[in-house]
């Protein structure tokens, strides 16, 4: 029994998985072992996500939503001469000063020197705007309203589409990589917008409160948020939360259909996409094996 | 194998005078096809003012097909419009089996889309490997998968592609052959006097570039260097890496220790493989590896990345392999110092006869080709389906363009009728007439 056992090995050898030698005695070049996708690994990396983290992960976004449509509803009520100039300054002034005391706050180690740049790289970039409102005010004199409206829309949602919602496009203190391309057109497109909407108002002082206004928010909104989520993330929901309910009473007295749009996009975007995102977790299927490209464990500086 | 004679055609973007694994492939493989008495014509797209019909060694004949490359010598992707030329050259050369070589080779793909609307008999040899994550890979794969739907065989180059191209395309492993690839070991001989151990010559000649794992070899070299000072390196290729590697050199003074040569022409391959003692391979991807088999076959032991189908294509005791991250990289290079005194050029160089010869791949290509040519004919109405379980768009795409590609070649037949068309006649290749009981037709001198 034993020998014949033997035998039969050595009639029939193992089949192995090399390509030298020429073809495999007994073995067709065909010949599909039973080894076969052996090393095949399916859905290796994939997350499991769990419903409230997606949902707590989608604030950031409804919070930045909030913000923009802030943003929009000063300009509306601006533009129908509801707050005077003087009210949008005093509003900058203390957006100015929560920002900063919020930024000195959550930032670690605490240094007169930042504070002193920050300080007086404001106050260039507001000596400029205010150089330059006179510009801004006569700018598309020659260009209908309609299209500036259309153009000034278009740009939001081109900001809103692009814009970077995990990190902040101005770069906080401390951060290693440099803002992707697509975040830096998305600010330049916010820019464009709020030269637009301003270049339509009756003033210089209203253009260049208006200016300064919303591109403190654009600028330094971002980079607050981040600062703030960085340093408590319980703070952050507090805030987002805050400002939702803030954003909706605006809209709700501004128009209303305006608010209903944003409270259907506000429930779209942290509660119908979450339960989506996970819903097609189970469609994923992905595929390792020997044939994939090597990753390289180390850092490639160019 | 039945002995019937076949008459086929290569189709390939990818051919002399270019240079790469896919190109030899085809060109030692039709040689030895020619010398097995098949008749092998090649088609590939032209190479500068190298257009029209050309014979190259042994009367074989190359068709430089006017379609101009336009990336990465590729041809233009029309569908259509290449129908005419191959239909043409199909007839004159009376073909009966079509042989596309490479996946992202478009003329390939065309061709053996043609091929098949036609009715001949269509073979596939795949020689890389894809994954399945990035968008040019879906694309690619969605390509492969339209081609192979109606295959009669394929062919990959080692058991981790034939893994890959079946997972890709999702036809039957029993449809798919492995044939390697071999190596001219009468051109990659060994240097008769054998190299002292005083000091360790390790060679790399690879292109330059992140898939080959160029940035590994930044990482690694330094260390090696450091580790052993009685070693020195010798990088042949050029490539976009080209200029990190010669800034590592700067930054840790190894000018002395590490030399490069830029790139190597295929013919001196072999003068800088045997002044060095180890080959170090650091492909991140690799399907089969030729330039292995080179250094093999010229006897010097290798060190490589265990990546794609490298594990398989030499025995153990003749590479030392390690997991591509630096660290492992440096321990296989030590540990493969000290396999070295045991190590003998020209008894490696003797296996590497015995393992890898292009007669072989011949005779097992031959094989294939019996397969295909038993394979039942069938018309357009049975074909069909296998493209619809492609998927459910691309599956009704690829009938459409089989219907519109069917409804052309039915056109072109009433246009210019086969009849019309003049069939070249049959030169008989020169070692055939005299009769020669020469083995190897590897040491045949290209001459192009």
């Amino acid at each position: 029994m034993k020998s014949s056992d033997g035998n039969r090995i050595r009639l029939q050898p193992m089949w192995r998985k090399v390509a030298y030698g020429g073809r495999q005695p007994g073995y067709d070049d065909n010949h599909t072992d039973e080894s076969f996708l052996e090393e095949m690994v399916m859905n290796a990396n994939v997350v499991k996500r769990d419903l409230l983290k997606v949902m707590i992960d989608s604030v950031s976004i409804s919070q930045y939503l909030c913000i923009v449509a802030l943003v929009v509803s000063t300009w509306t009520l601006t533009l129908n001469l509801d707050i005077n100039e003087t009210t949008l300054l005093k509003l900058d002034v203390g957006l100015l000063l929560v920002g900063f005391s919020v930024l000195l706050l959550t930032t670690c180690p605490f240094s007169l020197k930042l504070l002193a740049k920050y300080v007086l790289n404001i106050s260039f970039f507001i000596s400029g705007l205010y150089v330059l409102a006179p510009i801004y005010h006569t700018l598309t004199r020659s260009i209908s309203s309609d299209s500036i409206w259309a153009l000034a829309v278009s740009l939001l949602l081109v900001h809103l589409f692009l814009h970077d919602y995990s990190g902040s496009t101005i770069r906080p203190p401390g951060a290693l990589n440099n803002p992707k391309l697509t975040s830096n057109i998305s600010l330049n497109a916010s820019i464009v917008a709020s030269v637009l909407v301003a270049s339509r108002l009756p003033s210089r002082l209203h253009v260049f409160a208006i200016m300064l206004f919303s591109l403190q928010v654009f600028l330094f909104a971002p980079l607050i948020t981040f600062c703030v989520k960085k340093y408590h993330f319980r703070l952050h929901l507090l805030f987002s939360f805050a400002l939702m309910v803030v954003t909706l009473s605006v809209t709700y007295q501004l128009h209303r259909m305006f608010f209903i749009l944003l409270l259907a996009l506000l429930v779209f975007i942290s509660i119908v996409c979450p339960y989506w995102l996970i819903r097609i977790q189970e469609y994923k299927f992905e595929i390792n094996g020997p044939w994939d490209e090597a990753k390289l464990c180390f850092d490639i500086t160019e | 194998m039945d002995g019937t004679k076949h008459r086929i055609l290569m189709v390939s973007d990818f051919f002399f005078p270019n240079f790469g694994g896919v190109e030899s492939h085809i060109y030692y493989l039709s040689q030895c096809l020619l010398k097995l008495g098949h008749k092998v014509v090649v088609m590939t797209h032209a190479y500068g003012n190298r257009s029209g019909v050309r014979y190259v060694t042994n009367g074989l004949k190359v068709y430089y097909v006017p379609w101009r490359p336009f990336l990465m010598q590729n041809t233009l992707p029309t569908l259509f419009l290449t129908l005419p030329i191959v239909r043409t050259i199909i007839i004159r050369e009376k073909i009966s089996v079509v042989h596309g070589h490479q996946a992202f080779s478009t003329l390939c793909h065309e061709a053996l889309m043609h091929a098949r609307t036609m009715g001949y008999k269509v073979v596939f040899t795949d020689h890389s490997l894809y994954g399945f994550a990035d968008a040019g890979s879906i694309h690619m794969n969605k390509v492969l998968q339209f081609t192979l739907a109606d295959i009669d065989q394929a062919i990959c180059v080692s058991h981790t592609s034939k893994e890959n191209t079946v997972l890709r395309s999702g036809i039957s492993p029993e449809k798919v052959f492995m044939v390697p690839n071999a190596v001219d070991t009468a051109m990659f001989t060994p240097s008769p006097k054998r190299l002292s151990c005083d000091e360790i010559v390790i060679v790399v000649i690879s292109r330059l570039v992140y898939r080959k794992g160029a940035d590994l070899l930044v990482e690694v070299i330094p260390d090696v260097c450091r580790l052993f000072p009685k070693v020195r390196f010798i990088i042949g290729g050029d490539g976009p890496k080209r200029v990190r590697l010669e800034e590592m050199r700067e930054k840790f003074s190894l000018q002395d220790r590490v030399e490069m040569l830029g790139a190597v022409p295929h013919a001196q391959v072999r003068s800088v493989l045997i002044s060095g003692h180890i080959f170090l391979n650091s492909s991140l991807t690799e399907a089969f590896c030729i330039a292995i088999l080179e250094a093999a076959s010229c006897g010097l032991l290798t060190v490589s990345t265990r990546v794609g189908g490298v594990p398989e294509v030499l025995p153990d005791d003749m590479i030392v392999l390690a997991e591509p991250a630096p660290e492992d990289m440096v321990r296989a290079v030590k540990k493969a110092i000290d396999m070295l005194p045991g190590i003998d050029p020209q008894v490696m160089h003797l296996r590497m006869k015995k393992l890898y010869s292009w007669d072989d791949v011949a005779k097992r290509t031959e094989i294939v080709y019996d397969r295909a040519m038993q394979s039942s004919t069938t018309n357009l109405l049975d074909r069909l389906p296998r493209y619809l379980t492609c998927g459910s768009w691309a599956g009704k795409l690829f009938c459409i363009v089989m219907i519109i590609n069917y409804l052309l070649w039915r056109l072109l037949e009433f246009l210019q009728p086969a009849e019309g068309i003049e069939e070249v006649p049959d030169i008989r290749p020169l070692h055939s007439q005299l009769d020669s009981r020469d083995d190897s037709c590897e040491a045949q001198e290209k001459q192009i």
